[in-house]
């Protein structure tokens, strides 16, 4: 085929044409911009230029070298102007010509050594017919040579001047590329083209999609070099056709690079909302802090601050509160309410007394003393909500006075039993740096505290925990307190079996502490061990009779061993207890009652068990209730 | 209520109508302390596990400790503060303490969407879907 063929590309020549059959390719085939996910689709590009190129180059080159050296003396006459030719009466036109002038050559009996020669290549090679053009594209080259011969003849014969316009109106645009160097630039061309091509399916073949740009910028630098290589000679045809490449080329991309944008960032989004961690930290943290107003049932939601703790109201007293009574002064209600304590008292009453004397400026140690104890005798009398809030002020004034930890530990035990885990730790955590200054905490648990989940703050805080632990215990030290706040931070994590041992060795160290035995017996029996539990729950109540939650306790210990009937008791007796002594009953205590009458499929009691109602508990001694 | 909830072959199904069984006999200030300190909606689907021939491939119900205090089946009205996702068998573990949520979250048994911060509060809400109530240190 020749150079030119290849290039202008006729139309019948176009089936064997490598050259446009890639400019149909490349215009029809988007597989480098489009879905890789789905597979290369380019299969098609490996096989053509290897497949068409080397069927046709051979023979090809063949005719090419026949014609270039054909036309080799005269003026290149190649009536490969195909395009014309094809038309039918062209053609007619043309074949009838031939047919004329070769009567002629041989009724002349001129003939040169020449005509003797063509005469047997023209009886040899039939002429070509019209439609022969048509469905045989190689037919049309193998013409050319024998046109050329013509061409070389006519000058002599003149017989063309007044001949079909074709003739006349071609213009040689190869006549340049007929100096014998054809050959080897297309050779050139086609080992550029093939590694061109290599890159296509190369590059579809390749999954990383955020590379487009790069493939299409190296199939451009592998023309680039190619047209380097044939570097002075680059024949305009070439750079018509890159350009032709370039142009078709050039607008879908930017059309498809947006579509495939688009469908990437949709599919970015879709598994953004998956399963992002980092992603979902942020929400989390956003979310956690924002969207709090949006409530439409009961109180709003608590509020916490920066560092994580609740953002607690101020203290409620008792507005009735007998021990307010000038006539019932006595000289100071907090020592009388340490002196109740110490005596087992009711818990209640010493609340009353605690309250009056913070109302009457009575408040003992560093000016926080009253505030602390208030809250830890309402939270014994379980009143969870009202000890919190005493016990927040208690630290609060604690920490202003400079106080080493007092009432932290307390009001972290309190947010652990409303679930406020984070809180919980981040209290924890400033009790151990209160308590052990020296202690090193990493710089990045303190940040964590006020940023992260509860997860991650109960590792981070358990480490430093573990840490001090270690650390005493290989001095032989076994400090009660550091093991409660170790035994609370495995208890927050559900791990029970491992706060009962720190809560029994804090007990070896304080035997007689019956809070301590409380939460023991908690930890056994949120740890599935109820009946265990109830063994520690009788220490404490052996301790402190009145102790309020561990009576609670042991009624959820019954609850969950089955013991419905008795464990509505233990409420009862608690609420009993409260009410024997001018104390307000527990929300609580009233709640889980009613669960447990739920449980006996007395839906009828658990109606009327509610605080509201303030119905008289005897009602439930004549229900056979033994309290 | 209670029966509106369960979904034949899940084992959670069992603990879920339990917890609406919780939920409805709350008195209107016990849900408001709930909501209070819960303050999420959860979207709990579950996946059966493989091997049974269950009525579905996964259940979903929503907790709603937000605005209503109830369990209900099916995805949530307004959407969901957090969705976890898990196995039946894991959600048991969960609901009965043997499992904590940060382990199997670390595990990847339990997965989250949305809000993880409220996810730390599964547990809890678990919690008082068992038949007692938790004790209190």
């Amino acid at each position: 085929m020749s150079f030119q063929s290849l290039i202008s590309g006729s139309e019948c020549a176009a089936p064997a044409n490598p050259l446009s059959q890639v400019l149909k390719h490349t215009e029809a085939d988007r597989s480098i911009q489009q879905d890789r996910f789905a597979g290369p689709s380019s299969s098609r590009l490996y096989q053509l230029p290897g497949a068409s190129s080397s069927a046709a180059s051979g023979q090809d080159l063949a005719l090419a070298r026949q014609f270039f050296e054909a036309n080799h003396g005269g003026p290149a006459f190649a009536p490969s102007a195909i395009p014309e030719l094809s038309s039918p009466q062209m053609n007619e036109a043309w074949v009838a010509e031939q047919q004329q002038h070769m009567r002629m050559f041989e009724s002349s009996k001129a003939q040169s050594h020449w005509a003797a020669e063509f005469d047997g290549s023209a009886r040899q090679t039939p002429l070509p017919q019209p439609q022969l053009l048509h469905s045989d594209p190689q037919q049309p080259q193998s013409y050319m040579p024998q046109a050329g011969m013509y061409g070389n003849y006519m000058p002599r014969t003149n017989m063309f001047m007044g001949g079909p316009p074709l003739m006349q109106s071609y213009t040689p645009p190869i006549a340049d590329l007929g100096k014998g160097k054809g050959k080897s630039r297309e050779a050139d061309f086609e080992a550029a083209f093939a590694q061109a091509a290599a890159f296509l399916p190369q590059e579809s073949a390749t999954s990383q999609i955020v590379e487009v740009d790069d493939g299409v910028s190296e199939i451009d630098e592998a023309f680039k070099s190619t047209s380097l290589q044939d570097s002075a000679a680059t024949s305009s045809d070439f750079k018509r056709v890159w350009d032709h490449l370039q142009n078709s080329d050039a607008p879908p991309p930017a059309e498809d690079l947006a579509k495939w944008e688009a469908e990437f960032n949709q599919l970015m989004s879709a598994q953004r909302d998956d399963l992002n961690y980092g992603n979902a930290m942020q929400e989390a943290w956003e979310s956690g802090l924002g969207d709090i107003e949006s409530t439409t049932f009961g109180d709003p939601p608590i509020k916490f601050d920066n560092d994580g703790l609740p953002i607690l109201g101020d203290y409620v007293f008792e507005t009735n509160n007998k021990y307010l009574d000038p006539s019932n002064s006595t000289s100071s209600p907090l020592s009388d309410a340490k002196a109740l304590l110490d005596q087992n008292g009711a818990l209640s009453e010493a609340t009353l007394l605690l309250e009056a004397a913070i109302q009457k400026g009575d408040l003992g140690e560093g000016g926080y003393e009253a505030w602390i104890l208030l809250g830890e005798t309402k939270n014994m009398d379980e009143h969870e909500e009202a000890g919190m809030r005493a016990l927040n002020e208690g630290v609060k004034r604690a920490e202003a006075a400079g106080a080493s930890g007092a009432g932290m530990m307390s009001l972290a035990i309190s947010f652990t039993n409303e679930s406020m885990d984070r809180a919980s730790h981040v209290m924890l955590l400033r009790w151990l740096r209160a308590r052990f200054p020296d202690h090193p905490v990493p710089e990045e648990t303190v940040k964590a505290m006020s940023m992260h989940s509860s997860w991650d703050t109960h590792t981070k805080i358990t480490d430093v925990f573990l840490n001090l632990a270690r650390q005493q215990h290989s001095q032989g030290i076994v400090d009660p307190d550091l093991q409660v706040g170790l035994g609370v931070l495995y208890y927050t994590n559900g791990e029970y079996a491992l706060a009962k041992d720190c809560f029994e060795s804090a007990l070896s160290q304080r035997p007689g502490d019956y809070l301590l035995w409380n939460r023991l017996g908690s930890a056994l029996s949120n740890g599935s061990k109820p009946e265990e539990a109830l063994g520690a729950y009788r220490e404490a109540l052996q301790l402190r009779p009145t102790y309020t939650r561990a009576i609670y306790n042991v009624g959820v210990a019954c609850l969950n061993i089955g013991a419905h009937k008795e464990a509505a008791e233990h409420f009862l007796s608690a609420l009993a207890l409260q009410e024997q002594t001018s104390g307000e009953t527990s929300d609580q205590l009233w709640f889980t009652l009613r669960r447990a009458l739920s449980s006996m499929d007395r839906a009828d009691l658990a109606e009327l068990a509610k605080r509201e109602s303030k119905i008289n508990l005897d009602l439930f001694r004549k229900e056979g209730f033994d309290f | 209520m209670a029966d509106d909830l369960k979904v034949a072959g899940f084992k959670s199904s069992e603990l879920i109508s339990s917890l609406g069984t919780a939920f409805a006999s709350f008195s209107p200030a016990e849900k408001a302390s709930q909501i209070k300190k819960t303050n999420g909606i959860f979207e709990i689907t579950v996946n059966k596990p493989a091997g049974e021939s269950p009525a579905a491939e996964n259940a979903t119900w929503t907790i709603d400790l937000k605005k209503t205090g109830t369990v209900t089946k099916g995805k949530a009205a307004t959407k969901a503060d957090v969705t976890i996702i898990m196995d039946d068998e894991v959600f048991v573990d969960l609901a009965s303490g043997k499992l904590n949520g940060q382990k199997a979250f670390m595990t990847g048994k339990l997965k989250t969407k949305g809000n993880i911060m409220l996810a730390t509060k599964l547990d809890g809400v678990l919690k008082s879907a068992q038949g007692g109530a938790k004790a209190k240190l």
